[in-house]
């Protein structure tokens, strides 16, 4: 893969961007290079913003911009061939009963399938978390068959309330916190995506997979129940490579 | 303690904002004009890091259950206690039960109080400031009791005070460097940002400010990339806005340009209508 680059971002943060690109083999560049200025430059990095194919890197206060982006040129230089990581795959249960989703027919009828054919194809795939943003925890996944693909609503909903499982344009995702927006909803996750309570905050991190597996109402409240206990445990498994 | 007995428009309370979460999708926050909240700290002699009250264009009121000293900075805002005028950018002696009004500001949009130790409200994930779904409120209301330090003992310098520095409010100059799209800007374009008068639109809040003035010019989508407070963004419609501090972390957006840290400050204080230009500086 081609070296990034390296430039100015404002005053006191600095961009390394890739080729723009949305695959897997730039997200991996991506997370490598995070991990590797966070454990490196302890003492010059405030924090770091990774996205698809560009990873955002804030400085502390005092620390010479210019300077910085030369010695992590070098180091970038060695940095070593990513190796293939064992990665987690969540599973995500979701309820995709008319009653959540209020969008699914749309979608159904904007691809020719069956609302069954919908919830098959989007239980199917294995999608990969490339990175949070938008919403506390929100993830931008990559992997929507494209038979699924649905413009978003021309008039967004006020309020999408935290759960809901949708679709925009060429992304599908899970609305983490009641928020307004214009994807369409096609189910609800019962799962608690954000707490400040808990150690990290977010329950996915880029690098993640998952998986939705479809439930039904009865199932739906059940877990609910277990989440707002705290004593829901996710099905997980691991992935290599 | 300090009892909120009117909210005013939207006063939250902040601090220097929330880092180590944006890759999480949680936004920085924190003062929109912190030269303005670092100054109203600087004259009770807090720590950088206190927290302060922000309050727009109506202020809030409320009753000091405690002995303390205040400082009002930022906006042209009036004040009194119980009712006699006080003067602003100075450090100010509260006594229990005072009730502190502050009203409309003649200029400028935020102002900030400050009270000796900073505002004990709850950290959450390493910060005071309100955010929607991360703090328990995102903005005062009636009847909210707000604990401040109570130690009274600490010096005060009560002759010191801060004039209001018209530059900072008045400079229609906001400085700006080149953003990442900024050189995939046809040179044409770039020269149209440059040299227009543009005004601020309505629908600006703490998230972003509505930039009018360059409605003739685009800019392509992005693939989803990092966006920070100050950043440009400019739609393929023609609509340009500028990150402010409850900015989210990523957009998809050309991001023509970057604000300094001064620069925001100073946008923050432009009301609706007023006209500013961006004035680029270059990397060094």
């Amino acid at each position: 893969m081609k070296q990034p680059t390296i430039k100015p971002f404002g005053e006191q943060a600095i961009l390394i961007e890739w080729k723009p690109s949305v695959d897997n083999k730039t997200l991996t560049a991506v997370l490598q290079v995070k991990q590797l200025v966070l454990q490196t430059y302890t003492k010059e990095v405030l924090e770091t913003v990774p996205a698809y194919s560009s990873l955002a890197v804030f400085l502390k206060k005092g620390v010479q911009q210019y300077d910085f982006i030369n010695q992590l040129s070098k180091k970038l230089k060695k940095i070593p061939k990513a190796q293939s990581e064992i990665s987690r795959v969540l599973h995500i249960p979701v309820c995709y009963n008319p009653k959540f989703a209020l969008d699914i027919e749309d979608v159904a009828k904007t691809n020719n399938l069956t609302t069954s054919e919908v919830i098959e194809l989007h239980t199917k795939p294995t999608y990969k978390v490339y990175f949070l943003g938008f919403l506390p925890g929100f993830p931008y996944l990559g992997g929507l068959d494209k038979r699924l693909q649905t413009p978003r609503k021309q008039t967004p909903r006020e309020i999408i309330e935290a759960g809901s499982v949708a679709i925009g344009g060429t992304q599908t995702g899970v609305y983490t916190s009641s928020s307004p927006g214009g994807w369409n909803i096609i189910g609800k996750s019962p799962l608690n995506y954000f707490s400040i309570e808990k150690n990290p905050p977010a329950l996915l991190k880029a690098g993640d997979f998952i998986k939705f597996i479809p439930i039904s109402e009865d199932e739906y409240r059940k877990i609910k129940v277990e989440v707002d206990a705290d004593i829901y445990t996710i099905g997980e498994e691991a992935k290599h490579g | 303690m300090v009892e909120v007995l009117k909210p005013g428009l939207f006063t939250s309370i902040q601090d220097k904002g929330r880092t180590g979460y944006r890759r999480l999708g949680v936004p920085l926050s924190g003062a929109m004009d912190t030269v303005s909240a670092a100054m109203a700290n600087k004259l009770l002699d807090n720590s950088t890091q206190a927290a302060v009250m922000e309050f727009t264009m109506m202020g809030p009121r409320f009753q000091f259950k405690a002995p303390t000293f205040i400082a009002i900075c930022g906006a042209g805002f009036h004040a009194t206690i119980n009712d006699v005028p006080i003067e602003l950018g100075k450090a100010t002696e509260i006594s229990e039960n005072d009730v502190l009004k502050i009203d409309h500001p003649d200029s400028g949009n935020y102002g900030y109080l400050a009270v000796l130790g900073g505002f004990k409200t709850e950290i959450i994930l390493g910060s005071r400031s309100f955010y929607n779904n991360i703090t328990k409120k995102k903005r005062l209301e009636k009847g909210d009791v707000l604990k401040f330090s109570t130690t009274t003992s600490k010096k005060i310098v009560r002759h010191a005070s801060f004039s209001i520095d018209e530059h900072h409010f008045n400079d229609e100059a906001i400085e700006v460097y080149p953003g990442p799209e900024f050189d995939l800007l046809p040179k044409k374009f770039q020269k149209i940002i440059m040299d227009t008068t543009l005004k601020i639109g309505s629908q600006s809040s703490r998230m972003a400010y509505v930039i009018e003035g360059l409605e003739d010019i685009s800019a392509k989508e992005i693939i989803t990339a990092p966006v920070q407070p100050g950043t440009v963004q400019l739609t393929p419609s023609g609509k340009c806005v500028v990150l402010m501090r409850d900015a989210q972390s990523t957009g998809g957006y050309s991001r023509i340009l970057q604000l300094t840290e001064q620069a925001i400050c100073k946008l923050a204080q432009k009301r609706v209508g007023k006209t500013v230009y961006f004035k680029l500086i270059e990397h060094l």
